[in-house]
């Protein structure tokens, strides 16, 4: 299908070497649309949101960032570290505003799983529904996130 | 059948085409606006052809407002009043801007396009930003993750700045990168040096210019960089000064130090210097030769996670619950603060315990 100049614009945003070193797509070449229809579908069979997993995501953030430059645990399963550094990066789906530069890791201490995600990851899955393409650094697969993230309450 | 669908396909594919030309024939005619004259602080004029962004027409001019996402309306620092003409304000700008700077009619630079006379005001400071070529002629691996450059200007050669204020390195379009990106990196030397620039540069990582710094710019090559920017300054009062910086938050820092000691401030001074272990530290040398020349100046390494079996005999844990012990009266204290943002949160809010207010307290707006 054709895509408009504005679809084109965030497909090249996503590329390595223009909003970031290595981009947002990995090794998937799909089209941003697709990755995003998949995930999407995945959500619904697990019976959750991108609202919900943002604010899951948003939830570990705020207590690590609290805790300053260190693992913290949280409710006991979840070891999560925020690491911050100065600067800010774009939205590469167009959005307005900047978000902080910054990583914040959770190791499930259950399942021994580890996830990685920045603030702009957060944004992405709550307004865009995109987990970032397959084999990149903070891909976080939609399968597992109920493994991974929500494991006191399954 | 076939010769049918061709047809068709032809005359979709011709009327496409017609309204294609038609379209570039009226942009260039009916939209073209013509010569605009900007008016700046009611005394500078500039007359441009219009139709271009408000910041592309300042920075063709030489005046250069502060952008760090080149004009994508992404980032909210090319914030200037527009008092005369501009148009209405836009979807794209409401992020950036606060009730008050709508009612006193900023607007974002980028975001505006030249269509008509319009008068602008911005900081005189901003007159004094100029594009600068340099030449590295040094990189010196500070820690692991931190390098510091010194650029000798080639063009123009001198640069007026003031201690703590920042410039925004370009880095060209390279193997990994698909086009040039505009970083802001603090001054780290003393600005009455004015021949060269010192930077203190950490790697981010999936970082497209310090991974340019970090693993492809070499001593010998010319760089591009604007400036100098920024109001993070000396306060210019008798007041006690606690300066608390982690990783390459130590430029602006080092820059304001070597100047006070340059001009023999009496003032007291005592910087808490904040890193994990001994490996993340850098400059200590230099920072005891300070507090050597200057008359009140302490520095004060302090790790969080000294590595296990070290000789470390300083401080150790995060810096906020030393802050009460170098705050002598509160009320006659500053606080300079540089380094990540988590570490500039913690840092604040334990200033805010310690009845340090915000009008003490001073910091790079881009952390």
């Amino acid at each position: 299908m054709k895509k408009t100049p504005q679809e084109k614009k965030i497909q090249q945003n996503l590329q390595p070497g223009v909003i970031t070193l290595t981009g947002f797509l990995g090794n998937d070449h799909r089209f941003y649309q697709d990755i995003i229809e998949e995930d999407k579908n995945m959500l619904i069979e697990l019976c959750i949101t991108p609202d919900e997993v943002a604010d899951r995501l948003q939830y570990f953030t705020d207590l690590a960032w609290d805790s300053y430059d260190g693992p913290i645990i949280i409710d006991e399963v979840y070891q999560v570290e925020y690491k911050s550094y100065r600067g800010k990066i774009p939205c590469p789906f167009l959005h307005p505003g900047l978000f902080p530069k910054g990583t914040i890791t959770l190791r499930n201490l259950f399942c021994q799983k580890e996830i990685c995600w920045t603030p702009l990851n957060i944004h992405m899955i709550r307004k865009h529904c995109f987990f970032e393409g397959k084999g990149t650094p903070h891909r976080i697969e939609p399968n597992e996130i109920i493994e991974i993230l929500f494991c006191k309450e399954s | 059948m076939i010769i049918s669908i061709l047809m068709t396909v032809g005359i979709v594919a011709g009327i496409g085409g017609f309204f294609a030309l038609l379209l570039i024939i009226a942009e260039s005619t009916l939209m073209n606006y013509g010569e605009c004259t900007i008016t700046i602080n009611d005394k500078k004029k500039i007359t441009e052809k219009g139709g271009s962004s408000l910041l592309t027409t300042l920075n063709n001019n030489k005046i250069f407002l502060s952008s760090a996402c080149g004009g994508r309306g992404s980032c909210g620092f090319c914030k200037c009043k527009i008092l005369k003409g501009g148009g209405p304000l836009l979807p794209t700008e409401l992020p950036f801007l606060d009730e008050q700077e709508k009612k006193d009619m900023v607007r974002l630079a980028c975001q505006v396009k030249v269509k008509e006379d319009i008068s602008i005001e911005i900081p005189e400071d901003i007159f004094a930003i100029q594009e600068f070529a340099g030449k590295v002629t040094s990189i010196k691996d500070m820690t692991y993750d931190i390098k510091e450059l010194t650029i000798e200007l080639t063009m123009p050669k001198e640069i007026e700045f003031k201690a703590g204020q920042y410039v925004q390195f370009v880095a060209p379009r390279y193997e990994k990168s698909r086009q040039s990106v505009t970083r802001a990196y603090s001054i780290s030397s003393n600005p009455d040096h004015k021949k060269f620039i010192e930077l203190i540069v950490r790697k981010v990582p999936d970082g497209l210019c310090t991974t340019y710094i970090h693993d492809y710019l070499k001593e010998g090559d010319t760089v591009n960089f604007t400036g100098p920017f920024g109001d993070f300054l000396i306060q210019d009062t008798h007041k006690d000064m606690i300066f608390i910086a982690g990783g390459s938050g130590k430029a602006p820092v080092k820059s304001m130090l070597e100047y006070l000691k340059a001009h023999k401030s009496k003032r007291k001074m005592t910087y808490l210097f904040g890193a994990r272990t001994e490996k993340d530290l850098y400059h200590v040398e230099l920072m005891k030769k300070l507090e050597d020349d200057l008359e009140h100046f302490e520095f004060v390494p302090i790790l969080s996670k000294p590595d296990e079996g070290s000789k470390w005999s300083g401080k150790t844990g995060y810096i906020m619950p030393f802050l009460k012990e170098f705050i002598g009266k509160p009320e006659n204290t500053e606080a300079y603060l540089c380094g990540s943002p988590g570490m500039i949160d913690a840092v604040i809010k334990e200033l805010h315990n310690l009845k340090i207010t915000d009008e003490q307290i001073f910091f790079d707006p881009f952390s």
